[in-house]
């Protein structure tokens, strides 16, 4: 039987804290990968001038993708290719990870060569039981701003670990 | 041809979008969005943590929605929300059909809007990617 677990004062101290800003660009090449991954057969993903014929700067950014973090040999992630350790770490006895959902608001359209920059907060922590035991849920907020500082979308996600 | 506000109807369903991944797909997406978790391309370690086999990445089959929704819009339309969450597994090589369902058309701001039930579906036909989008419409 999954176990009541309390969230650490490590953890409850991370929650609202914000990361100091990630650079995030759109690429023609990253929108193509991106399409390709899915699926996508329709043109305007692939081939600029269409896209610039349907009134885009360049290739849109497919739903989903906003923009795709700065690779930093160093400093990302090697596993999810973001930012590591921007936000407060805190150890936790919950090793093994699933991905929760995902909710993006948007306020602008992106395209490549756009050049955006992410700050990121968790939000919201909880543990519940579910299907593989003790699973603790967080919520972690992304703002994608643009070049200008313009907030242009807002990403909520959910990291489950069990 | 794309939706248009005018022709919605609240509580029909927009046009299906059936898909069905091989692993090459899981890898090309896992090139495409940066995920390389191995989970969803190397058996011995998805088994490793507890899992029957290799899972589909669940941002995929929210990016499976947004396809849908995307065919559904055109290049006119524009996503204004859209989120889902992943509450069953999916697996390689079988069909995942993504179902939206429109609850709701109204005026704001100015703006033509329609919100929508959006889940994908397994083949035992439970929901695996629950959500909900609001999109823009001419």
């Amino acid at each position: 039987l999954a176990e009541e677990f309390q969230l650490t004062d490590e953890m409850k101290a991370a929650i609202g804290v914000e990361s100091k800003p990630w650079p995030y660009e759109v690429t023609t090449t990253s929108v193509r990968a991106f399409a390709r991954g899915v699926g996508y057969t329709d043109r305007i993903y692939y081939d600029e001038e269409f896209a610039k014929s349907q009134g885009f700067r360049s290739l849109p950014m497919p739903p989903t993708l906003v923009a795709t973090a700065v690779f930093d040999p160093e400093k990302s992630d090697h596993r999810f290719s973001g930012p590591r350790g921007t936000l407060p770490q805190f150890e936790s006895p919950f090793k093994r990870l699933l991905d929760g959902g995902t909710e993006t608001e948007y306020f602008d359209t992106i395209c490549a060569g756009d050049k955006l920059t992410a700050t990121s907060k968790i939000t919201d922590m909880r543990s519940r039981p579910g299907q593989l035991g003790t699973m603790l849920f967080t919520t972690t907020e992304t703002t994608f701003r643009n070049a200008e500082g313009k907030v242009v979308a807002i990403q909520r996600g959910t990291s489950i670990t069990y | 041809m794309a939706a248009k506000f005018n022709d919605v109807k609240e509580g029909t369903e927009i046009p299906q979008l059936k898909k069905n991944c091989s692993t090459q797909q899981l890898v090309m997406w896992a090139a495409g969005s940066g995920d390389f978790y191995q989970v969803h391309y190397d058996l011995p370690f998805a088994k490793s943590t507890g899992l029957d086999n290799i899972i589909v990445h669940g941002a995929l089959k929210h990016a499976f929605l947004g396809q849908m929704l995307h065919a559904w819009i055109g290049n006119e339309g524009k996503i204004v929300k859209f989120g889902c969450s992943y509450r069953g597994m999916d697996f390689p090589d079988q069909d995942i059909v993504c179902h939206g369902l429109v609850t709701k058309k109204y005026e704001q701001d100015g703006k033509k809007l329609v919100d929508l039930e959006i889940w994908t579906e397994n083949p035992e036909g439970r929901k695996t990617s629950p959500g909900t989008a609001t999109v823009a419409l001419p």
